[in-house]
Order: structure tokens, then C-alpha cells, then sequence
């Protein structure tokens, strides 16, 4: 029996309008969350995690558009909910931590009129109440002399501490699904540390969560299973262990060797070559293909779909048997 | 997990520490800055002011018959003769007393007090109208615009902007009276008042007060619109871009929780220092908008001073003018500081 869906997206393409042309910064991915699991969502920049996870918030920035697919939640589709609806499942049913924690406080409030307010807004609480519980949170991801620090302001915070209450502001309504945004990028390494800590603690609430990052080593330590993006499509979906032993798409494998080890000897990163394409004009076919070492005549003509290669490992290349089959030949 | 939280005690800290610190020693630490700069401005425009010529002479230049006796009474009577320090000394004395000294040459040495009281009364009429309705009308517009960017609306309002920036209000008033007193004959020409009494609308002060006010007073609600408008469009525009918005939206706030709480309050720091600037330099008078207008103004009055080299006349409006742009200021910091948390709390 397969677990429970708690989100499911299918055929998700959404599109900026912009001067120069039409991006296709999300085209066409589909991917699934389970109750209680951690979903990491991987790709270079560019390669439309946050579009994504902004898409299913509904709250793309202008130019962009959501014009297909959908996106079910508990089994209803949230393309299809009033903008009333959302900004009730905002927050509440599903929350988010953007990349940037320098930024993604108002400078302008206190962190407790900030938190209080998006308690205020989908609890029936006072004043009073929504202090106490926003006092709380700040115990829960782990703020010294909260009832201190409550009255600050971002200004008199460091990054690490306004991560923290940018996780406590997405908690405070006890969300069902949290979207991650990269919540360690802009972070010191030490202070990612603990924040990726904690946010492991959080997994023990139950909740499950979409972690996206580029960073190899973020997911490795969090996530269940990983879903590897290139330039707005779906390469690769697996357990967290399969893609980091078993990676199949060359792309994955591409990432994983672009990881630098800290080790005695020197071993330099391996580079991908090239960069991520213009979405304006993505290259045809599979996408990937100018820069795959493996491509074949083919791969410039037919779109690859994510095919089960075995149990819970899927993969969009057509090359993805023959891999599978001569695994360690091809393995560089 | 047991949670021991006292929000008592909480907010009880927050009222204790935080409230108190910071608001009244910013201002404290404004009022004071004051003094000095007062001072020095004061000093900077009477010295300039008595080296710019001689009144007595400007006076008695076309009279053939003035003796040299008569010119030196003149000048002891004004107390010219005296060394400048000794002047400035005794106008700040006189000053602390509430007395600015008489006009050289309007109506019989009237009191430079009751002059720029009367005078300035009329400038802050028309300028205050002004602005309070630009800004009214100004926010609402730039916001929309913003939220609506490269719509036709936009397009519509950015293009007006720029053409109403672009209009010298001195062009824009003579339009206006050609317009709307001369040939359609709805508003006087100029002026703040009828002077006779029986030509009040319905017999009514007030009513005349408000039919002289309406033409400049549009006028230059539209010349201060326009810029404000753009600076608004743009300043929402910057902000509507930051993480936090997109934060307070995935957070579930409603659009108007996000645009009127979250946006417009950071998008008014620049519009405050550019209503701050602008308050200062406008209750100088604009002296052109009165001219245009034959608006009985401290622009107006000014720049009749300085022609005839009346110095009471001249030093009293300084000394008025250097008040209102130090308050104009003071109260720029505050209204700064009470947005801005990062300017109060260092």
C-alpha cells in the first residue's frame, strides 16, 4: 500500500511574461509529498524550485502565471480555490521560509507584532493569547529570553536568530506542509548547522515538508526522498539514499560530483560544464542535452517523461536503461 | 514540551525598556541640535543682510533736497550707526522679547511681528491646502499604480506625472486664470480677499476666504502632486519586490493587511523625507505662486523686502522662516524615527 499523498502536482507549468519573452521557468513537473515525509527539491538556480513552491502558494510575483496543471492538496485543487480560500490555507495548512532571512522580516515591526499578527489572523486568539503563543514559539525553535527578544526588531537580530523566527512565524499556525526555501543558503556554516538541526527536530512534529536547496549536503541529512530539477522539469525522483548511491540521471550524478568533500587530500569539484539555458528558448527535447556527456542523437528530439525504472525510482532520460544496466561502467 | 511563559511579564519589560528609551531622547537630542543651528543662521543672514547696502541711502537716494545731517540722524534713528556685533546683539535681545523690530518702509514702521504674523497666516492657508490634498490624492494614486504596473491605468498616471512635473507652476497659474477667471469669470484673479465687503459670495467671510483660495490652491495641489505621485509609484514598486511581502502573503494575510500595513509603511520613508524637504522650502513661501496669484504671502512680502533693503522686515522673516524649516525638520525626524525603528533604536 502506497503512503498518503498530501500533495500531489501534476502537469505544474507556470510562466513569466517578460519583455524579452516568455520564461518557462516551471514547465509541465509533477511530483508528490506523503504525510509526515521530507521532499527535497534540488537544482542549480534557475531551475524553478522556488517558482515552484511559490506556484503552489499561489503567489507567483508578477510577470508570472500558473497556466496549467494541478496542484491537489488533501485531495482538493488549490488552482481551482478563491483567493479567499488561499489566504486561509496560507499559513495555516501550508507555510513557508523563503531563502533570505536579512529580508524576509518586515524592518519595520517589532518580530512580535509580526508574529502575532499571522496567529491573529488564522487563530481566534487576543492580543494577549497570540503573545504567549508567539513567546512559545520562540522556546520551540530554540530563542534564549524570549520574552525579551520578542520586542525586537529585525535590525537588532543576527541572521541566524531571524531564521529562527522566520521558522517560528511559518510553525505558529501549525502548518500541515512547510515549503522551505533554501533556509540555510545566506547563512554561516556553523549557524546552518543548528538551523538544519532544528529544523530535523521539526520533523518529529509530523509535519512533512519540502526542503529546497541546492546544496547536496542540506538534503543528505534531511530529506527522505529527493526530487532533482533541471531548467523547470523533473529529472529524477528517488529515496534519498538510492539517488545519493544509485543516481541514474546523468544530471544527479553531474551534481553529485560537482559536491566538494572536505578530505585530506585536495580533490577539486568536478564543474559542469556550461550553464543552465535560457528559459526563453530552452534547448529541445531533453534539456539537459547540450551539456550531458552521455547524449545520444536522440536526446534533442524527444522530451524525456519520468519513467519507473524500478520500485520508487523514477527517471526522465532515454538513455535511463542502458545506465541502469551497465551502472558500473558508465560511473565516471 | 511544559512552557512557563509570563506575558505580564513580558510586556511589562517591553513598557519598561523599550518604549521609554527611545522615542523622547531621540527628540530630546533633536530640540537640542536646534539652538546652534538657529544661531548660526541668524548670524550668516544679518551679517549678509547689512552688507547688501545702505537703507538710509536707498531712502533718501531721489530726495535732491536731504541734507547730510538729515541722512545721519537717519542712520543713528535706525541705529545703523552702532558696530554690527552691538546690532546683532541688541536685535537678539529684543528678539528673546518678542519684538522684531519696525519695518523701514510699510505703512508708517508697522511691527515686523504683526507683519509676518498676518502674512504668514495667509501663506500657510494656501500651502497646507495644498499639500494636505496632493499627498491625499498622491498616496492612493502611486499605490495603485504600483499594484498595477504597466496597465493602462499606469501608464495613464505615470504619463500625467510627468507632464504635470514638467508644467512651471507659474505657467500653469497664468493658464488657469486665463481659464477660469477670465473667460469663464468663476474665480477672482488674484488676491486672498475682497476687499469690499458687499462682493462676499452671500455676504459670507468664509465663503470668500474659500472662492480666493480655490484657484491657487488647485494649482498648486496639481504641481505637488505630480511629483509625489511618481515618487510614491516608485517607492511601492521597490518595495513590493522584498522577500518580507512575499513572506506577509505566504503567511495568509489578506492584500490589504499586506499593501496598507507591510508595504506602505516602508514604501513612506522616502516620501517623508521628500514632504519633509519640501515643507521646509514651502512655507518660505513660494514667492512666484504668489506673485502669480497676487497672493498676500511671506514669499511675496520677502522679496519686497529685500528690494527696498528693509532689514527688520528682512531679519524678521528670516528668523521666521529659519523656525518653520527647523520644525519642519524636527518633525520630518520624528515622523521618520516613528516609522523607521532602525533611525530610534541604534
Amino acid at each position: 500500500m502506497a503512503p498518503r499523498e498530501i500533495l500531489k502536482i501534476e502537469n505544474l507549468t507556470t510562466y513569466f511574461y517578460t519583455w524579452a519573452g516568455v520564461v518557462k521557468a516551471v514547465d509541465g513537473i509533477s511530483l508528490d509529498v506523503r504525510e509526515g515525509e521530507t521532499l527535497g527539491l534540488v537544482g542549480e538556480s534557475g531551475s524553478g524550485k522556488s517558482v515552484t513552491a511559490l506556484s503552489i502558494l499561489r503567489i507567483v510575483p508578477m510577470p508570472g502565471r500558473i497556466i496549467g496543471g494541478k496542484i491537489i492538496y488533501k485531495g482538493e485543487n488549490l488552482l481551482e480555490k478563491t483567493e479567499d480560500e488561499m489566504q486561509q490555507i496560507r499559513g495555516k495548512e501550508i507555510a513557508y521560509i523563503s531563502q533570505d532571512p536579512a529580508t524576509s522580516l518586515n524592518p519595520v515591526f517589532s518580530i512580535a507584532d509580526q508574529l502575532t499578527e499571522v496567529i491573529r489572523r488564522h487563530q481566534n486568539v487576543t492580543k494577549e493569547e497570540a503573545l504567549k503563543k508567539a513567546i512559545e514559539l520562540f522556546r520551540l525553535v530554540e530563542i534564549a529570553d524570549p520574552e525579551i527578544k520578542i520586542w525586537n526588531y529585525p535590525h537588532q537580530l543576527s541572521g541566524g536568530m531571524k531564521q529562527r523566527i522566520a521558522i517560528a512565524r511559518a510553525l505558529s499556525c501549525q502548518p500541515n506542509l512547510l515549503l522551505a526555501d533554501e533556509p540555510t543558503t545566506n547563512l554561516d556554516v556553523t549557524i546552518q548547522a543548528q538551523i538544519l538541526e532544528l529544523m530535523k527536530n521539526l520533523k518529529k512534529l509530523g509535519m512533512s515538508m519540502i526542503l529546497i536547496t541546492h546544496d547536496m549536503g542540506v538534503v543528505a541529512g534531511v530529506a527522505d526522498r529527493i526530487n532533482v530539477m533541471y531548467a523547470g522539469r523533473v529529472c529524477e525522483v528517488a529515496s534519498t539514499k538510492t539517488i545519493f548511491r544509485n543516481p541514474v540521471h546523468p544530471y544527479s550524478r553531474a551534481l553529485l560530483e560537482a559536491v566538494s568533500h572536505v578530505t585530506v587530500k585536495r580533490v577539486q569539484p568536478k564543474i559542469i560544464p556550461g550553464a543552465i539555458p535560457n528559459l526563453i528558448s530552452p534547448p529541445s527535447g531533453c534539456r539537459f542535452h547540450p551539456r550531458c556527456d552521455f547524449a545520444a542523437a536522440e536526446c534533442a528530439a524527444v522530451v524525456p517523461q519520468l519513467v519507473e525504472i524500478e520500485p520508487e525510482h523514477y527517471v526522465a532520460c532515454i538513455r535511463a536503461k542502458e545506465f541502469m544496466e551497465n551502472v558500473k561502467e558508465v560511473k565516471l | 514540551m511544559p512552557i512557563k511563559t509570563n506575558v505580564l511579564q513580558s510586556i511589562l519589560y517591553k513598557i519598561k525598556h523599550m518604549a521609554k528609551s527611545s522615542m523622547a531622547k531621540y527628540v530630546l537630542r533633536r530640540l537640542l541640535y536646534l539652538i546652534p543651528i538657529f544661531f548660526g543662521i541668524l548670524i550668516i543672514v544679518f551679517v549678509s543682510t547689512r552688507m547688501a547696502g545702505d537703507p538710509v541711502k536707498l531712502m533718501t537716494g531721489l530726495n535732491p533736497r536731504i541734507t547730510a545731517e538729515a541722512r545721519e540722524r537717519l542712520t543713528q534713528y535706525y541705529g545703523l550707526d552702532q558696530p554690527l556685533y552691538y546690532q546683532f546683539l541688541k536685535f537678539v535681545w529684543e528678539m528673546l522679547h518678542g519684538n522684531l523690530g519696525n519695518s523701514y518702509a510699510i505703512r508708517g514702521g508697522t511691527a515686523v511681528t504683526t507683519l509676518v504674523g498676518d502674512y504668514a497666516w495667509e501663506t500657510f492657508k494656501l500651502q497646507l491646502t495644498a499639500l494636505f490634498f496632493s499627498l491625499l490624492i498622491a498616496i492612493p494614486i502611486g499605490i495603485l499604480s504600483a499594484r498595477k504596473q504597466y496597465s493602462k491605468l499606469d501608464v495613464t498616471v505615470t504619463t500625467t506625472s510627468l507632464i504635470g512635473t514638467c508644467i512651471p507652476i507659474f505657467y500653469m497659474g497664468i493658464v488657469a486664470i486665463l481659464i477660469f477667471s477670465y473667460s469663464l469669470g468663476w474665480f477672482p484673479y488674484g488676491a486672498a480677499h475682497s476687499l469690499d465687503p458687499s462682493r462676499y459670495p452671500f455676504g459670507s467671510y468664509l465663503l470668500d476666504e474659500l472662492w480666493h483660495l480655490f484657484l491657487p490652491a488647485t494649482v498648486l495641489t496639481f504641481a505637488e502632486l505630480a511629483p509625489v505621485v511618481l515618487l510614491v509609484r516608485s517607492s511601492m514598486l521597490e518595495v513590493l519586490r522584498q522577500d518580507y511581502i512575499l513572506a506577509a502573503r505566504a503567511s495568509g494575510l489578506s492584500e490589504r493587511t499586506v499593501i496598507y500595513k507591510h508595504a506602505l509603511r516602508n514604501a513612506l520613508i522616502p516620501v517623508v523625507t521628500y514632504v519633509g524637504l519640501y515643507f521646509g522650502g514651502m512655507l518660505a513661501g513660494a514667492p512666484i505662486t504668489e506673485k502669480v496669484f497676487n497672493w498676500p504671502g511671506v514669499g511675496r512680502l520677502y522679496v519686497e523686502a529685500i528690494s527696498k533693503l528693509d532689514f527688520p522686515v528682512i531679519t524678521g522673516i528670516t528668523v521666521f522662516v529659519t523656525l518653520m524649516v527647523l520644525i519642519a525638520n524636527l518633525v520630518t525626524d520624528i515622523a521618520y524615527a516613528y516609522i523607521d525603528p532602525r533611525i530610534r533604536i541604534e
